[in-house]
């Protein structure tokens, strides 16, 4: 137990005075207290141990005490020192060193940072001595200090790279990241999941062997060119994706700089951008294929009205007609859209265009195999049956009730390449006359049927009933351009 | 007998419009061949003597768009007069061979007969 004159917290500052015999101490003490310096009595070695654990500011020991037994507590105690700290011990001793004992000698030798002083003792000697031992000991505390705060900011930043870290990896973005020349020496996790190559092997340069060799010498370029002015960088390319394949990527880089404005480090990042790519080229495409689309149905109403003109007697004649060819053509067209303007199915144009013509059941027979027809295959034949249905209500076999139209349609799997063949065939109606000349209706099946089928179409006016043929590659129904 | 050289080549893909415009020069008083596309022109052009003026669309599919293949007709057969039609727009003299006409769809017919007419040298 120690007798104490000062309060633990100022144990750091203060004086610990181990000298049991006599008054030693209690002058010691005195002195000490009379320039304002605090001071513990310590009753023995292991007391004084303990105070050098407890970070005393300064020992002060006589020669005596500190030669006495202890099972080695203080050599402990002094050894269990943090790095920081070293003791200032100041040793009473009882006269010059040809006197001293080895033992007390070795002791003072152990203590590493012990200075002497002979008694009897000098008040101002001691007040010196141990002015100038708290002195150095207070610069011990500084610099303790200052080592607590670099640890602390190494943990900081410890920390604030595993925030980082973190964040970087939890993110569905690669990032990466190069010094001021441009070396890349990190790169996060997505990166590593998207390519699936070895960490560390796209280090340096080696990213670019990771690019499509198409767009190599594009996204150096780029990236040379942000590395020497420092203007951010940004561009789509291919990355080689684990699977195999190429993905479009966005790689975008900033730079971070310094107080001085100098490149310290620059941060990029990858954005898959590949569906996005892929939409984008489809819209594309659909665009190329709606123009094409518009500007046939544009051509068709123009033929419609443009050729009813020549052709009609009166205007009236010339309004009925292009109303009802107009109206087929909007029906045929709702139809398209709702397919998507991909494929129908040749039944369904048939029984769309023949379906307003249909008085009664048995008027048409229709009979044909289940096949698709591209958008303007199906717009052209829905015209052109309309044109033939009309002409056979007008004129033909729809002209009486006791007549009928077949329509049949087959592929010929025998010939080569495969063809197709479609046929209106006339029955029971009045004797065919040749008309004097072509309308839209004959032209419209003869030349434009025949063209988008790719094929050769006929008409026939055998006197015993209207026949019209079509003949085509059953590739003819689908083709685009 | 050689025929007069007074046939007019339409070239256009879509047959509704190259319809439309084989009767315009049928109405004019002209004989016409047709073409679907460039190459197809081309053939024609080798395998005849009486063609006196090429009359094409400019986008077509093949191996060359219309002013490819006016510029080429206009090289090769300089004795051909051409008129360029089309729907696109942003098409600049400096796109045309030297002497040739464009017009825009649909087509002004009346122009158009005009322009035929002139061009080989009969009157209106």
């Amino acid at each position: 137990m120690t007798d104490r004159s000062a309060a633990r917290d100022d144990l750091a500052l203060a004086v610990a005075i181990l000298a049991p015999r006599g008054r030693d101490a209690a002058v010691a003490a005195a002195l000490l207290d009379k320039v304002g310096i605090a001071s513990v009595q310590a009753r023995d070695l292991p007391a004084l141990a303990g105070l050098v654990g407890a970070t005393i500011g300064v020992a002060l020991v006589t020669e005596e005490a500190l030669v006495a037994a202890d099972e080695g507590l203080l050599q402990q105690a002094l050894a269990d020192q943090p790095s920081w700290s070293d003791v200032p011990f100041i040793v009473l001793a009882n006269g010059t060193s040809r006197h001293r004992s080895d033992r007390a000698k070795a002791r003072i030798d152990a203590l590493q940072n012990g200075v002497v002083l002979s008694r009897p003792l000098h008040a101002e000697e001691l007040v010196r001595a141990v002015r100038s031992a708290l002195k150095a000991r207070a610069r011990q505390y500084e610099a303790r200090d200052r080592m607590h705060e670099l640890q602390t900011r190494e943990a900081q930043l410890h920390d604030s790279e595993a925030k980082f870290h973190a964040i970087a990896d939890s993110v569905d973005q690669m990032i990466w990241s190069t010094r001021p020349d441009g070396f890349h020496d990190y790169y996060n996790h997505r990166w590593y999941e998207f390519t699936g190559v070895p960490e560390g092997s796209t280090d340096g340069e080696a990213w670019a062997g990771m690019f499509h060799p198409d767009d190599q010498d594009r996204t150096w370029a780029r990236w040379r060119q942000s590395l020497e002015t420092g203007q951010p960088y940004e561009i789509e390319y291919r990355l080689r994706h684990r699977s195999g394949e190429y993905r479009w990527v966005l790689g975008r880089a900033k730079p971070v700089r310094d107080a001085t404005g100098r490149i310290t480090r620059w941060y990029g990042s990858c954005t898959d951008i590949n569906r996005i790519k892929v939409v984008e080229e489809q819209l594309q495409l659909m665009l190329g294929e709606m123009n094409h689309r518009v500007k046939n149905s544009m051509a068709m109403v123009h033929s419609i009205v443009s050729q009813t003109l020549r052709q009609a007697e009166t205007l009236d004649q010339a309004r009925m007609s292009i109303q009802s060819r107009i109206g087929i053509m909007a029906q045929a067209h709702d139809r398209l859209v709702k397919a998507t303007w991909t494929e129908t199915a040749i039944t369904e144009v048939v029984e769309a265009a023949l379906g307003p013509h249909r008085m009664s059941a048995d008027r048409f027979r229709v009979a044909g195999p289940d096949l698709a027809l591209g958008s303007k295959q199906a717009l052209a034949l829905t015209m052109a049956l309309h044109e033939l249905a009309t002409n056979a209500m007008k004129y033909g076999a729809l002209s009486v009730e006791t007549g009928h139209v077949q329509v049949r349609w087959d592929r010929d799997d025998h010939a080569e390449p495969i063809g197709f063949r479609l046929s209106w065939q006339e029955h029971g109606g009045p004797t065919v006359t040749p008309p004097r000349r072509q309308g839209f209706g004959s032209r419209m099946i003869e030349q434009a049927l025949a063209g988008y089928f790719d094929g050769i179409a006929e008409l026939d006016y055998d006197p015993g009933g209207l026949r019209f043929e079509l003949t085509s590659p059953l590739t003819g129904l689908t083709q685009q351009d | 007998m050689s025929q007069p050289r007074n046939a007019v080549l339409v070239v256009e893909d879509e047959i509704l419009i190259r319809m439309e415009a084989v009767d315009m020069m049928h109405d004019a008083g002209f004989r016409t061949y047709e073409a679907k596309s460039a190459d197809a022109a081309l053939a024609t052009l080798n395998g005849t003597s009486d063609i006196a003026i090429l009359f094409t669309d400019v986008e077509m599919p093949g191996s060359m768009n219309g002013l490819k293949l006016a510029a080429h007709v206009s090289a090769t057969w300089p004795d051909i007069r051409i008129i360029v039609a089309s729907g696109i727009l942003g098409v600049r003299d400096a796109d045309l061979p030297p002497g040739a006409r464009f017009f825009p769809k649909p087509y002004p017919t009346d122009q158009i007969i005009d322009a035929l007419h002139q061009m080989t040298g009969d009157p209106a």
